[in-house]
């Protein structure tokens, strides 16, 4: 226990977490401070070039096994299916309709780009590697679960429209994600030399930009007690958990690694902020956009970001340690 | 100078449903439109004024110059679409020098 608690101190110390925690104590102060919108694109973009190059960079080292493409297949199931274990517990502790549960559920399928990152970032400083492919599965976990909610809301089949599929997988992160994992694989470490100074070096300074940016985002967007309801902010605690534990199953099924292992549970733990509201917002317009972004922006993001990686670490060490 | 009387259309709407909102513009028989990506304010579903990382908060700004006909057409079809959605509609007469462009 004393062992996990210096794990938590120690990762809230780190540059990256401290930088958002800026973030936030300054947008509750309402200060005037702000990185422009296109600043802000521009370094998501920047992170997921990095990261799916990395990635590929590192699978190009070795051969690609049939385990590869269990963890790629399973990785599809966990993000299909988690939206059911979500709208059913929010059946049974909320009195929300249908398609506030929905729109919610998918969310919690899906994952969130910059909290995977900020556990590579923690995994690094720590001199622990991870399976390179674990950043395919985080591309390939984005999109089934908004499958999965549409599916959920009553009249799934006519929200699932053809454009709305075209836009959910070749939404930009995933064509970028899966698009530099690509060419980090065909150009392996050529192309690593090739452009390591971009790819490597500020890539935890960028982070730092990146996360403050993101406190002062969530700072905006936590949720109002008196309008989400004390169960549904719970409910922003308990699914992470919940997902994490699937995720930490998963991995101990595929046999990854302790870095691998972490990194799987923050993918099953986390929820998506900028690929799955964009979709719920256009597919069930019904539902209550603050009530989803609240949740996985204002309550689920922050809580993975400080308590949940740390403890997903210490298990993953305890477990595949 | 002679110029010819035409309505105007603004509709400021949450970008999620400004790509419906076009759609209908045009099958409704304008001949143009023009949109400001990115406005500000407040209106019955409180202040907005926030563009980031998502779209999911940043409003438009929808102008439509046509024919009295068409613009009545656009008005009335523009409201089941925005049911769900942050968005208002408002008409007013203006002058355009080109009658043939509108």
């Amino acid at each position: 226990m004393s062992h996990v608690l210096s794990l938590a101190v120690a990762n809230l110390l780190t540059p990256m977490v401290l930088f958002f925690a800026l973030g936030l104590l300054a947008g509750r102060l309402k200060s005037d401070l702000s990185i422009p919108e296109a600043v802000s694109k521009g370094m998501s973009l920047y992170l997921m070039l990095a990261i799916g190059f990395r990635g590929g960079v590192e699978l190009s080292h070795g051969a690609i096994s049939g385990s590869v493409v269990a963890a790629l297949l399973l990785a599809v199931l966990i993000s299909f299916s988690l939206p059911w274990l979500a709208c059913t517990l929010l059946r049974i502790v909320t009195k929300l309709p249908l398609t506030d549960r929905a729109a919610i559920a998918a969310h919690y399928g899906s994952v969130s780009v910059v909290t995977f990152v900020t556990a590579t970032a923690l995994l690094v400083q720590r001199e622990v590697s991870y399976e390179p492919y674990l950043v395919a599965m985080m591309a390939l976990m984005e999109t089934p679960a908004i499958v999965s909610g549409l599916l959920l809301a009553r009249g799934g089949s006519q929200r699932l429209s053809k454009e709305l599929m075209h836009e959910v997988f070749l939404s930009g992160s995933i064509v970028l994600l899966l698009g530099s994992f690509g060419i980090g694989w065909l150009t392996g470490g050529a192309g690593q030399a090739a452009i390591a100074p971009f790819v490597d070096q500020p890539f935890k300074g960028i982070l730092c930009l990146f996360l403050l940016d993101m406190g002062l985002l969530t700072a905006r967007r936590l949720p109002k007690l008196s309008e989400t309801g004390a169960m549904l902010i719970a409910f922003g605690v308990v699914m992470p958990l919940i997902g994490a534990s699937i995720g930490l199953i998963a991995a101990t099924v595929l046999g990854l690694s302790v870095g691998g292992t972490c990194l799987m549970a923050v993918l099953a733990g986390s929820a998506s902020y900028i690929v799955v509201p964009a979709a719920m917002r256009t597919a069930i317009p019904e539902a209550n956009p603050a009530l989803y972004v609240g949740l996985s922006l204002g309550v689920t993001f922050p809580f993975n970001l400080l308590v949940g990686i740390p403890l997903y670490y210490a298990i993953a060490a305890w477990i595949a340690g | 100078m002679q110029l010819h009387a035409k309505k105007k259309i603004e509709i400021v709407v949450e970008s999620a449903c400004a790509k419906r909102l076009i759609e209908m513009i045009e099958k409704a028989g304008a001949t143009g439109y023009t949109v400001v990506p990115q406005v500000a304010g407040k209106g019955v579903r409180g202040v907005r004024d926030e563009a980031h990382v998502s779209d999911l908060y940043r409003n438009v700004m929808i102008v439509v110059v046509a024919q009295a006909d068409v613009a009545m057409r656009i008005v009335e079809r523009s409201q089941p679409l925005l049911e769900n959605y942050a968005g208002c509609v408002w008409m007013s007469d203006v002058q355009v020098v080109r009658d043939a462009h509108f």
